[in-house]
């Protein structure tokens, strides 16, 4: 009960960091984002290339590969995103499939096509709660998805250009003439969205150990169930769907384990999916359109 | 059959038997001193024939996305579902032939594709979009890997079909029988986008609203879309599953979906020709890009990102910017003539009752053709409608007037079908409408036009025509896909009214013309046009005059007049334009917050004073002003 709790708990604080990443560049763009779990896979390869082959201590590591990632989204925005302002957002998602593509491909040209093992930023089994441990990385992760979602939410909320961020997404015209680049708004949005990925993937590949090009397409598809299960336009309902995703697959995934049904996780994920969609087509804390 | 279908058919029967001639006469052509093979090898074979595969599930995800405007992101699994049915027939245990195999698996992917089009009736957009990727990795993840269902991550092997003591074992040869359904789905497909299967795709695409007030059942057609969609996408993996004769859950991965999708887009949504052509060079990609070892999918992603951020509008779409560019240039140097919007007053089509409606009671002139009773409705805190009740005498034109947020559409949209009351009661022709939907309102003789332009505004005049008369087409569904005589006859019927409504609106040089393109006015008297078309007993004109100019509107008044007095039809009609309402109704309502505040005959409006005070505002006089 417990470590299935806290695994739970981690997973779904991950998938929240993902979803919020989708959130942010669908409010920024009205672009659904194939490549957000991809920019992540590319963080790990930098990160598992400075730490694994050049003995960079993890944390070294990690920040290079959050810059990486950061900096991939910032040029496909600026190179692509941007000149597609009057494009359909249909062709713009594709785009971004291409984008997706473009990572697999370099990850596997650059790096390796096959599986690479990067060790977890900190060993040990971690302090002991009632009779089970919980694991360092698992502590660091709950930290880190905490700090973030309070430190973007009081970003959001307290600073002009937050502000700006969230209400371009409404109203595009008006935050322009208060003064906000929209520009700036894409950017910004993108360049989370990388980081958020970079972020995720670092915090997700200890609890497996090995991962491939494309490793995080898995935790993609996840992170797109907690956005939509959130509402698709907000950002605490993005965690509180994540959280959803990542307590129900832990529990279920413990109860049926044992089936011998492949994919029963993400069958739970979807049918829960399905079922709040049906009642209530607007996501948990989505407002509803008239 | 016509000759020209005659000749079709045999230059497509030549076409599909190239590959094994090819095969057999060009083995051997081998250069050694430029160090290739000019052969049509069966690794080539291979190479079209996975392309041919993609090209048929790209025709089917096309008609989805660019006919329908339905996003599926799973569409992959639905491939995989064909493979595994066909497979599952096929295989050692029933021995069925391959012909058997590929109906299984046309029947199955049509199966699947109903149940993901379920979610369609409530989702929309993104949000469909995603559950279609949870459906295709539930599938893939799930489904093709349960051992008792799927044969588990050992896979599934195929074989290639016979025929007799003949086994299409070489690639060549199979190659004949995935052309074949090639050629048989593009011509479903043709068959759709010419009937009235493909208007009402178009139309669900377009505006479920504007469909729907054509008679089309949203509903219905979209799941059709869906169960089309996936009987290809089925056949896809059937050919598939056969040519490559193993497949397991890797086959139909995620990524699959996303490369139809891609194919699908870069081809240009809704370009048959130019999604299979984008479809074959997919596939031959690697091989194309073979010189470019290793980096060719890196290359082919920053070409994807590039044609993309170039031409969001696909292949199809840059070639027709291109040979648009062309033509400007050439228009330039020829001589301009700019011809003035011509100001002549069209008249609105009269055309007698189409033949293929059902039965509709004669209502006697001045007795209730309409009768609404005490209808409410609110929208969260906002009383929209109270108690309203109206009645409108056949052969009649009927004025709703009121202030802005009076609640006047509202009342429309409850009449129509689109709003369903909180209250209140509603009968047409003696019938109670109470729960039906709009479509079936449309049938029954209920035609609109909405405050803002109800039409599809990215389809031709002519097609907007066809659309509105979705509700007459009366051929089947299977009629519509073989394009059989009945359903080619209707449709040249079809043509030929809108042809004459065209000509009675004036509007012959804009037939091909988007309406988009179309001057505001002239949608108008579009959408004037499609809502007379199959001659409603009751009309709804929600503001009809609204952005017309001051000619066109007293000729709408005229025009009106006509309507009632020679063909005896009946109008409900909001307005904002009082002079042309007290023109041309006979009886007129008067609507305040939702409140019927007076009704009587045109004459007894023009009289009330708190009727003008709540229209026009509270009349200052010097006793009112403080002293």
């Amino acid at each position: 009960m417990g470590p299935t709790l806290v695994a739970g708990v981690v997973a779904g604080g991950i998938y929240g960091l993902l979803a919020v990443g989708i959130v942010l560049v669908y409010k920024g763009s009205r672009v659904l984002n194939f490549a957000q779990g991809e920019l992540g896979t590319f963080a790990l390869f930098v990160a598992w290339w400075f730490i694994d082959r050049n003995d960079f201590p993890w944390v070294a590591g990690a920040v290079l590969g959050v810059g990486a990632s950061v900096a991939i989204a910032l040029s496909f925005e600026r190179l692509v995103v941007r000149r597609m302002v009057d494009a359909s957002r249909l062709s713009v998602a594709v785009a971004t499939v291409g984008l997706f593509l473009f990572l697999i491909a370099l990850e596997a040209f650059v790096f390796s096509e096959a599986l690479v093992v990067l060790g977890p930023p900190i060993s040990g089994l971690g302090p002991k709660v009632f009779d089970f441990y919980v694991g360092p990385t698992s502590i660091l992760s709950l930290v880190a998805v905490v700090a973030i979602a309070f430190g973007l939410a009081a970003f959001l909320r307290r600073t002009d250009f937050g502000l700006g961020v969230l209400a371009a997404s409404q109203d595009p015209t008006m935050v322009r003439l208060v003064g906000v680049r929209l520009s700036r708004v894409s950017a910004f949005t993108w360049a989370l969205a990388g980081g958020l990925g970079a972020v995720a993937a670092l915090l997700i590949e200890p609890t497996i150990g090995v991962f491939a090009p494309g490793f995080m397409t898995q935790f993609f598809i996840r992170g797109l169930a907690a956005a939509l299960l959130g509402g698709l336009t907000s950002l605490p309902g993005a965690f509180v769907g994540g959280l959803g995703v990542g307590l129900v697959e832990a529990f279920v995934g413990r109860a049926f384990v044992q089936s011998g049904v492949p994919g029963v996780r993400t069958m739970t994920v979807f049918a829960l999916l399905v079922i709040v969609l049906l009642v209530r087509p607007a996501g948990l804390l989505g407002k509803t359109a008239r | 059959m016509t000759q020209r279908q005659v000749r079709i058919l045999a230059v497509g029967l030549a076409f599909v038997l190239l590959p094994p001639l090819l095969n057999r006469v060009t083995a051997g052509w081998d250069f050694p001193i430029v160090g290739r093979t000019f052969a049509f090898t069966d690794l080539r074979a291979l190479t079209l024939g996975i392309g041919v595969c993609f090209a048929v599930a790209a025709i089917s995800l096309n008609l989805l996305m660019g006919y329908a405007g339905q996003i599926s992101l799973g569409h992959a699994a639905l491939l995989g579902v064909g493979a595994y049915a066909s497979g599952a027939v096929t295989a050692r245990a029933f021995e069925a032939p391959w012909i058997v195999g590929m109906i299984v698996a046309g029947v199955a992917g049509g199966a699947v594709a109903f149940l993901l089009g379920l979610p369609a009736l409530r989702l929309r957009g993104l949000y469909l979009a995603i559950v279609t990727v949870g459906f295709g990795f539930l599938v893939q993840d799930s489904l093709f890997l349960w051992e008792p269902l799927s044969g588990g991550s050992a896979g599934l092997e195929l074989p290639r079909p016979r025929a007799g003591t003949f086994i299409f074992s070489r690639d060549a040869d199979y190659l004949v029988l995935a052309l074949l359904v090639l050629l048989l789905v593009w011509v479903v497909d043709t068959n759709v986008l010419r009937t009235k299967l493909g208007r009402a795709f178009h139309g669900i695409r377009e505006d479920e609203s504007v469909a729907q007030s054509f008679g089309v059942d949203v509903t219905r057609y979209k799941l059709l879309a869906f169960v089309v969609s996936g009987v290809m996408a089925g056949l896809a993996g059937g050919l598939l599953g056969h040519l490559v004769t193993f497949v397991n859950s890797d086959t139909f991965r995620y990524e699959v979906s996303l490369s139809l999708v891609v194919m699908v887009v870069v081809g240009g949504l809704g370009h048959r020709a130019g999604v299979v052509i984008a479809a074959l060079f997919f596939a031959a990609l690697p091989r194309i890009f073979v010189f470019l070892k290793g980096y060719d999918q890196l290359v082919g992603a920053i070409l994807l990102m590039d044609l993309m951020s170039r031409h969001p509008g696909g292949l199809s779409a840059a070639f027709r910017e291109a040979r648009e560019r062309r033509a400007v240039r050439k228009a330039r140097t020829a001589e301009q003539d700019d011809e003035e919007e011509d100001t002549a007053l069209p008249k609105l089509p009269s055309l007698p009752r189409p033949d293929g409606l059902p039965a509709r009671p004669d209502v006697a002139v001045g007795k209730a053709l309409l009768e609404v009773r005490g209808v409410s409705v609110h929208f969260g805190g906002v009383q929209a409608l109270d108690e309203a009740s109206l009645d409108v005498p056949a052969g009649s034109v009927v004025g709703l007037i009121g202030p802005n947020g009076a609640g006047k559409s509202t009342l429309f949209n409850v009449i129509s079908g689109f709003v369903r009351p909180d209250a209140g009661t509603m009968r047409f022709l003696g019938t109670d409408i109470h729960g039906l939907p709009p479509f079936e309102r449309s049938r029954l003789g209920i035609g609109r036009t909405f405050q803002l332009i109800g039409l599809a505004t990215n389809l031709s005049v002519l097609e907007n025509f066809l659309l509105a008369q979705h509700i007459v087409a009366g051929y089947g569904v299977g009629s519509a896909l073989g394009h059989l005589p009945k359903a080619a006859r209707v449709e040249r019927q079809l043509v030929e009214r809108s042809k004459l409504a065209i000509e009675a609106l004036g509007f012959e040089r804009f037939t091909d013309t988007p309406v988009r393109n179309l001057s505001h006015g002239q949608k108008r008297l579009v959408e004037l046009g499609c809502a007379l078309v199959t001659a409603p007993e009751l009309l709804l004109l929600d503001e009809p005059s609204a952005g017309m100019a001051p000619a066109a509107a007293e000729n709408l008044a005229v025009r009106l007049g006509e309507l009632r007095d020679e063909l005896g039809r009946t109008v409900l009609l909001i307005e904002h334009n009082i002079p042309l309402v007290l023109d041309v109704c006979d009886y007129i309502y008067v609507l305040n917050f939702g409140q019927i505040l007076a009704h009587g005959t045109t004459e007894e409006i023009a009289r009330q004073p708190e009727v003008l005070a709540a229209y026009f505002g509270e009349a200052v006089t010097p006793d009112k002003v403080g002293v």
